[in-house]
């Protein structure tokens, strides 16, 4: 295993992508959500009776400890980009056959698979510590003298946040393996999570059919439910945002599932197939 | 001498295509054993096999005597597979840093070592990408040599090399055959086998035809080469000779065949000074391996 993880890190540190995907993340992560910050500030800043009642009511969500669940569902936006990296590390093997190279010095079948399992660990490891820097950053820069002592409550969205992370980086990782091809298999990823998914949930909602939270990349989606940002004005919603969040613990097993399935897939395939 | 390698009854389909037809043989301890075959004969299929990266659809193989081999027993295997497969991002140290990770074989001065070996510690901090076609073969041969395993499998060692190199390569496979290491190459290059290789199996379309001890499978016939003023009345004196198998005119000399072993230059020297025939030529040759090859692939 700890031989598995120095191979694999030798693979990615000289790898330039690697980089790349960090400096993105290192972007991306506090610049959406400083972007909704700043929706929220004008909001809240407005001079009229709408502002005042808006910061009563919305509260900070940037603030402890609602930042950890705020800046986990806007980073988490962006696992394209740590998606993109996997499937370039995969798409890389076949490209250079490495794949077969690996398996002639000495690796069996199943240590490659295992090998790439570890991959897309470090992945959402780091994206995941990316997240946690970024979000206590703005919990402590936006909390007021009470709310940052309540820095330690919903720290549950950490591993929240890795779990989603790494349940949507082995869907990349599957695609990319079974295709092949990285820009083929990015494409397809793309488009199925963005669109294919979203439309297919529009249109199970318009005819009123259940089973919606049972889309691939839904089943992890709803780890990081929307925040409550509207909770208190709309008791309703409100109602609505605490049944989500009880739902956060079938989906946790969900996604554990289906997470075993994919892996378990790959290995049953490479164990028998042609490299 | 224990058997290092044995297939039995290997078999591989692409589709309707059968790459490999029921292919056995086994390879002996410290021998330098050829394959070879014209292109698509199934070479690169049966040491794939060996090496695990195809299934085979029937059949299966040895290594050290362990049916269907193991991770385990490809450590202990040094190979070159086809195309030289690194990471094109990498350093050559770095690449073979992976190698040596994965292999357990060498340490790191062996790296050096073998990079020595191959020519390449000037360019040894490069990346793979920017090596010439020469290069990289050079740098897939020193991650075979790696660590000194027990037996070699090198599929077109010489691919791309430069003359120099090739005769470079030659030489490092007669000494790590002396060394008493098991070397089994894949090659189109006939001459190249013929002055290192001990054994040879010779593969047609995914079918053996023959393979054994490089003497046996090369020298199962004698021919004498002979040639006079008047060919026609040679080629008639030496119609019914004793022992002859087959009599062939090519060009300005006879061609006699004997069953190996059983031609006495001597005595078709004499046979021809009683017939009253004046010989202006008179050798005896071993078939090259050339020669062979074609007459077997060519049937």
């Amino acid at each position: 295993m700890q031989s598995l993880i120095k191979i694999e890190w030798l693979k990615i540190k000289k790898y330039p992508a690697f980089w790349w995907m960090l400096v993105i993340v290192a972007l991306t992560y506090p610049g959406i959500n400083y972007m909704f910050h700043h929706v929220y500030e004008s909001v809240i800043n407005r001079k009229d009776m709408a502002g005042n009642v808006a910061k009563f009511l919305l509260g900070n969500p940037f603030s402890f400890p609602d930042a950890w669940h705020s800046v986990a569902y806007f980073s988490s936006f962006f696992v394209i980009v740590p998606a993109l990296l996997i499937i370039m590390l995969v798409s890389n093997e076949y490209t250079y056959k490495t794949n077969r190279q690996n398996i002639i010095d000495g690796w069996s079948r199943s240590q490659f698979i295992h090998a790439k399992m570890i991959d897309v660990f470090i992945i959402s490891f780091i994206v995941t510590l990316s997240f946690t820097i970024v979000a206590a950053v703005f919990g402590f820069y936006y909390s007021d003298a009470v709310r940052v002592t309540r820095w330690a409550e919903e720290l549950q969205y950490i591993p929240l946040f890795f779990l989603q992370t790494f349940a949507q980086l082995s869907w990349a990782f599957l695609l990319a393996y079974l295709i092949k091809r990285a820009f083929i298999a990015l494409g397809i990823f793309v488009f199925y999570s963005l669109i294919i998914e979203n439309i297919a949930k529009t249109y199970f909602k318009f005819k009123e059919w259940n089973a919606r939270e049972f889309f691939p990349f839904e089943i992890s989606n709803r780890l990081l439910p929307m925040p409550n940002f509207l909770g208190k004005i709309d008791a309703a919603s409100n109602e609505a945002y605490k049944k989500t969040l009880v739902e956060i613990n079938w989906h946790i097993l969900y996604t554990l599932i289906l997470t075993s399935a994919i892996w378990w897939l790959c290995y049953a395939i490479n164990k028998k197939r042609d490299l | 001498m224990d058997t290092i390698l044995s297939l039995i009854n290997v078999s591989k389909n692409y589709g309707p295509i059968k790459a490999l037809n029921n292919v056995s043989f086994d390879v002996p301890e410290g021998s330098v054993f050829g394959i070879l075959g014209p292109n698509g004969s199934g070479k690169t299929t049966m040491l794939s096999i060996i090496l695990d990266i195809l299934k085979p659809n029937s059949g299966g193989f040895s290594w050290f005597g362990e049916y269907g081999g193991s991770p385990e027993s490809r450590k202990q295997i040094g190979s070159l597979l086809e195309t030289p497969n690194f990471y094109h991002y990498l350093s050559a140290v770095d690449n073979l840093n992976i190698t040596q990770a994965i292999s357990g074989r060498g340490t790191k001065k062996d790296i050096d070592e073998v990079l020595e070996i191959v020519n390449l510690t000037h360019r040894k901090r490069s990346k793979f990408s920017t090596y010439s076609l020469g290069m990289k073969q050079r740098l897939a041969i020193a991650a075979a040599l790696l660590g000194t395993p027990k037996v070699l499998v090198l599929d077109e060692p010489a691919n791309g090399l430069d003359p120099e190199g090739i005769a470079e390569i030659r030489k490092l496979i007669k000494q790590l055959a002396d060394r008493g290491v098991t070397i089994i190459m894949a090659s189109h290059l006939l001459d190249e086998v013929e002055k290192v290789c001990t054994h040879v199996a010779i593969l047609k379309k995914g079918t053996l035809l023959t393979a054994g001890n490089v003497d046996e499978v090369l020298v199962n016939e004698d021919i004498i080469e002979i040639a006079s003023s008047n060919m026609e009345a040679l080629k008639t004196a030496f119609e019914n000779y004793k022992g002859v198998t087959n009599l062939k005119l090519d060009g300005k000399t006879v061609h006699l065949f004997f069953p190996a072993g059983t031609a006495d230059i001597e005595e078709v020297n004499r046979f021809c000074f009683q017939q009253g025939i004046t010989l202006n030529h008179l050798t005896m040759k071993r078939k090259s391996l050339e020669t062979k090859f074609f007459e077997l692939t060519n049937n």
